[in-house]
């Protein structure tokens, strides 16, 4: 997934300025898949919201020395946040995994069978015994069984972190925590606050 | 995993250019300097800290991607990204094998030849991952990556003040 661009970036600006921009729009990305992974909870749409979770923490961490503690704790959020999508893309790119292998096990016997009954009219039931890799089917069975159930468990428990985000108000939190400080009210001139 | 060392000299009033030089030299460093020992498949870390290196380069190059000259940083940025990958493809089978193995311990002793048969599989895919891996470094010593990293992260620094006099004009 390619980055949003960031406008208005100034090298000879300020590290603290700049690195505000970037965070604004790494923070909006990331807010900008939810609805969707949230919804359909789909392979793609998740990945997405991983990388962009990633994005965010770097430059959260990059800029600490310009931020402060407010800075690495938005750091930690995002990096929760990317390692339980993470563990969820895992599940996603290992389960084709397993049931691609079970296929190809299951291929590799019908045809070990196949030869063995070179020149029969019909295969004897009996023959399935011999399957060379018979005993390899059951373990992967289970384990596909077992990394969709995690991956629904993960999913669940991706929505709530979510959820409990948005509702204690992280992203806004996280913007005013990271705004350079307002410039002190210039003094009136006849000495009254203004 | 090994920390990541700190970019010396950074507040919030640094020149983001400067910054940039700072953050971009740090991490190219960092990651030349976990090479060593890269291709042991005994010691599985090697490969994770160099691989860690390698995303936090990436992240310093993207993040001030607006301080460099956007050929070059385009060109180096994409030599670091294939670097990424190779290493991925080596670490990625050690994560999954670890998975898979601790999977195992935990199911029922009918359950785990077949595991046992996908972790075989994987294991193959590692040894043809550090092939790849070696390819990869030795193209890199070739192409001096490190070097032009350096040189790009330096042109981003503000030029030192010319001494008065050395600006092409003779002193009055």
């Amino acid at each position: 997934m390619k980055p949003r661009k960031v406008k208005g970036l100034d090298p000879d600006g300020p590290l603290a300025e700049n690195a505000c921009r970037i965070v604004e729009v790494r923070l909006a990305e990331l807010r900008s898949f939810a609805p969707r992974a949230l919804e359909s909870g789909e392979q793609e749409t998740l990945h997405d919201m991983r990388i962009a979770a990633k994005r965010l923490r770097y430059v959260l961490e990059m800029s600490e020395p310009a931020f402060g503690p407010t800075a690495a704790e938005g750091a930690k959020v995002a990096k929760r946040l990317q390692d339980l999508l993470g563990e969820i893309h895992d599940c996603d790119e290992m389960l084709p995994r397993v049931r691609a292998h079970a296929d190809t096990l299951r291929a590799q016997d019908a045809a070990a069978l196949h030869e063995g009954a070179a020149g029969a009219a019909d295969l004897d039931p009996a023959a399935a015994r011999e399957a060379p890799n018979r005993a390899r089917y059951r373990g992967l069975e289970s384990l596909g069984t077992y990394l969709t159930a995690r991956r629904a468990v993960l999913f669940d428990r991706f929505v709530q972190r979510w959820e409990k985000l948005e509702s204690t108000g992280f992203a806004a939190d996280l913007l005013d925590g990271l705004s350079p400080p307002e410039p002190a009210p210039a003094a009136r001139a006849d000495g009254a606050a203004a | 995993m090994a920390k990541a060392l700190p970019i010396p000299g950074l507040n919030p009033g640094t020149r983001f250019a400067d910054a940039a030089a700072a953050a971009v030299e740090v991490r190219a460093r960092e990651v030349f300097a976990h090479a060593d020992g890269v291709l042991d498949t005994s010691d599985i870390e090697r490969v994770h800290d160099m691989r860690v290196a390698t995303r936090r380069l990436r992240a310093a190059m993207e993040v001030f991607a607006a301080c460099f000259s956007k050929s070059e940083h385009k060109r180096l940025l994409r030599e670091v990204k294939a670097l990424a990958d190779v290493l991925g493809e080596r670490r990625d089978p050690d994560v999954a094998i670890d998975a898979l193995e601790g999977i195992a311990a935990e199911l029922s002793a009918a359950d785990r030849p077949g595991i046992g048969n996908l972790v075989d599989e994987i294991r193959r895919g590692q040894g043809r991952g550090n092939d790849r891996l070696g390819e990869a470094l030795e193209r890199l010593a070739e192409s001096r990556l490190e070097e032009r990293l350096i040189a790009l992260a330096g042109t981003a620094r503000r030029p030192a003040a010319t001494p008065a006099g050395l600006n092409g004009s003779e002193p009055a």
